[in-house]
């Protein structure tokens, strides 16, 4: 397995940031969506759109690419701010989440945007389409994989689990769930609101392999990533954990910033924090 | 007196073994919730093994993986019973196949109180509302073998999410396969006339037109003509057809075998409103109720939906129209 170089694993992160930023900019701009688990995912994110998944932005229906499913899609803003940078739309755009007769819209959507490959957002749903997505890369006997992001919280949806088997039963090692482990979800600390430790426990005994990893420590993602994509006869779970609001010190760890946009004086904050030498 | 020939064959197994002959032809795929051996959809399954996915006992993760795999553009057909595809795993279909509009197709067995001994869990009977409530959705109710087949090639034929509601028990053979070869017989937003008459209409699907058929042979002995329409198309219905027909009759009592509310009668009710079009209208279904457990006939009579209050009603309707 290579390894990528320090400088490599340094341009991610400098990536990293700048989707940091538009995250934060685009949800300041709508005056609305999802911050918090925007911002703890974007190390993954980029990891995965920049280093790891086949993908063509000029082609972005290339039927060899690999798919990727936001199941906590509520963190749109993330991909979008992926996918933007990766060249699948122009960065302006990002301007226009949740307006009126954008193709950003709240939660993703297939078919309006390139590189949206389900509709996702009700959550638990979108993980069962990346199993069907899965199934269907055997049924063609094609070797494009299936990423998967969910949400911790999310996984208090019964069909988390329905897909969980069904993955384990079909033995669908090409399909890798990452679980973006922020520790908090709309009510509070997950902990309080549906306790759901042990995640690894739970995924190894439907019958998957589990990796635990830091979800900021980009060579640490990238290594997983590639690990998961390389396991064989069955599907692999990446529980990554994260810090909600990543990257902006007063959304950190905070349940407020789940759902809510920063007002004017908070998104220069956010913007000084999140500036490096160029954005 | 219309004689019609008893079938052995329910409608989900008249589909289900169109499916398993089509599958040779057709690279869809099958998605089951562990009653293939009720819906029959193991014979496709047992032709094609790898295109045949039982999820297990989870109707909501089974209908999402199926709009998964439909949106590489492969079809996919879900099977199950419809009181647990058509509410469980309503959102699935609502957000994840209709809004994307996606080649799925709902083999929905035990519509209506068909699973009449089985009781009201697993009794279908507010379906054809969800159903037809949803944009992109087109819905079918075959009542007999021959059109139940071609039910299926219908909706694998027609792009976008189909639903088929389909029946427990086997009633009778009212079309033959030959009838139905031509397309204008069977078809999105068709209807076809069972029985000609100038007194009333009555237009019903599924199992409860073989109660309308019989409504109408009561009628007949008192010197009334009913008119009996098939609705086999129910979303979109064939406005068209009933306008015709009611140009004759000036009268329309639907009878179906759902919630009256929201089925078929409300939507025909408030079409003809839309149209100002003057007509004696009435339509039965279960009126705010749960049914029960018990035999087919009696739960059918028990519930209002028998031949004989079709024909008691109807009588009623014609007697307004003087």
């Amino acid at each position: 397995m290579e390894t990528p170089t320090p400088e490599r694993t340094k341009a991610l992160q400098e990536i990293a940031r700048k989707m940091r930023f538009h995250i934060v900019d685009m949800v300041y701009k709508a005056q609305s969506g999802h911050c918090g688990g925007s911002l703890s995912a974007a190390d993954i994110v980029t990891a995965l759109y920049f280093e790891i998944m086949n993908i063509d932005p000029s082609n972005p229906k290339w039927p060899l690419r690999d798919r990727f499913v936001l199941s906590k899609g509520h963190a749109c803003p993330v991909q979008y701010a992926a996918l933007a940078m990766r060249g699948f739309f122009p960065v302006e755009e990002l301007g226009t989440l949740r307006k009126l007769h954008s193709r950003l819209q709240g939660h993703p959507v297939a078919g309006k945007l390139p590189g949206i490959e389900v509709t996702s957002g009700s959550l638990g749903v979108g993980f069962c389409e990346a199993v069907g997505l899965a199934l269907e890369a055997r049924l063609e006997k094609s070797s494009w994989h299936v990423w998967a992001l969910l949400g911790d919280g999310e996984l208090n949806e019964g069909a988390i689990w329905e897909a969980a088997q069904a993955a384990s039963k079909f033995s669908l090692d090409n399909l890798t769930a990452i679980v973006d482990r922020n520790r908090l979800q709309n009510d509070g600390f997950c902990d309080d609101v549906m306790p759901m430790d042990s995640i690894s426990d739970k995924f190894r005994a439907f019958g998957w392999e589990t990796l635990e990893i830091d979800g900021h420590d980009m060579a640490q993602i990238l290594e997983a990533l590639k690990k998961a994509k390389a396991m064989q006869g069955k599907p692999c779970c990446i529980i990554a954990k994260t810090i909600k609001g990543k990257g902006v010190s007063f959304m950190e760890n905070k349940r407020d910033w789940h759902g809510k946009p920063p007002n004017d004086e908070q998104y220069s904050q956010a913007v000084r924090e999140l500036q490096g030498e160029t954005l | 007196m219309t004689t019609l020939k008893k079938t052995e064959i329910p409608t989900r197994k008249a589909f289900s073994m169109r499916m398993a002959e089509r599958g040779a032809e057709s690279e869809f795929a099958v998605f089951e919730s562990d009653i293939g051996y009720s819906t029959y959809s193991y014979l496709f399954g047992d032709k094609f093994p790898e295109r045949y996915f039982n999820f297990g006992i989870a109707e909501a993760s089974t209908m999402a993986a199926a709009a998964g795999m439909a949106s590489t553009g492969r079809t996919t057909i879900v099977s199950g019973y419809g009181v647990f595809l058509t509410m469980r795993a309503v959102e699935m279909v609502r957000s994840f196949v209709c809004y994307p509009n996606l080649n799925v197709k709902i083999l929905s067995s035990h519509g209506g109180i068909t699973a009449a001994i089985d009781g009201v869990t697993h009794q279908a009977t507010e379906d054809i509302a969800f159903m037809t409530t949803l944009p992109n959705m087109k819905v079918l109710c075959p009542c007999d073998p021959a059109s139940a087949k071609k039910a299926f090639d219908l909706a694998l034929a027609t792009p976008g999410p189909v639903f088929v509601r389909l029946m427990r028990d086997p009633l009778f053979d009212l079309y033959s396969e030959d009838d139905l070869k031509i397309p204008a017989k069977f078809r999105m937003g068709g209807s076809n006339v069972i029985k000609e008459g100038t007194d009333i209409t009555i237009a019903s699907y599924g199992d409860i037109l073989f109660q309308a058929i019989e409504a109408a042979d009561i009628l007949a002995k008192e010197g009334l003509t009913a008119e009996v329409l098939d609705l086999y198309s129910l979303k979109p219905l064939d406005f068209d057809g009933i306008t015709a027909s009611l140009k004759k009759t000036a009268a329309l009592l639907v009878a179906e075998n759902h919630q009256a509310r929201n089925g078929a009668g409300t939507a025909i009710g408030d079409y003809l409103a839309r149209l100002g079009m003057p007509a004696i209208f009435d339509h039965l279904g279960l009126d705010d109720t749960f049914a029960e457990s018990g035999d087919y006939q009696g739960v059918v009579d028990t519930y209002g939906l028998g031949a004989k209050n079709i024909a008691e009603t109807a009588r009623r309707l014609i007697l307004r129209k003087s």
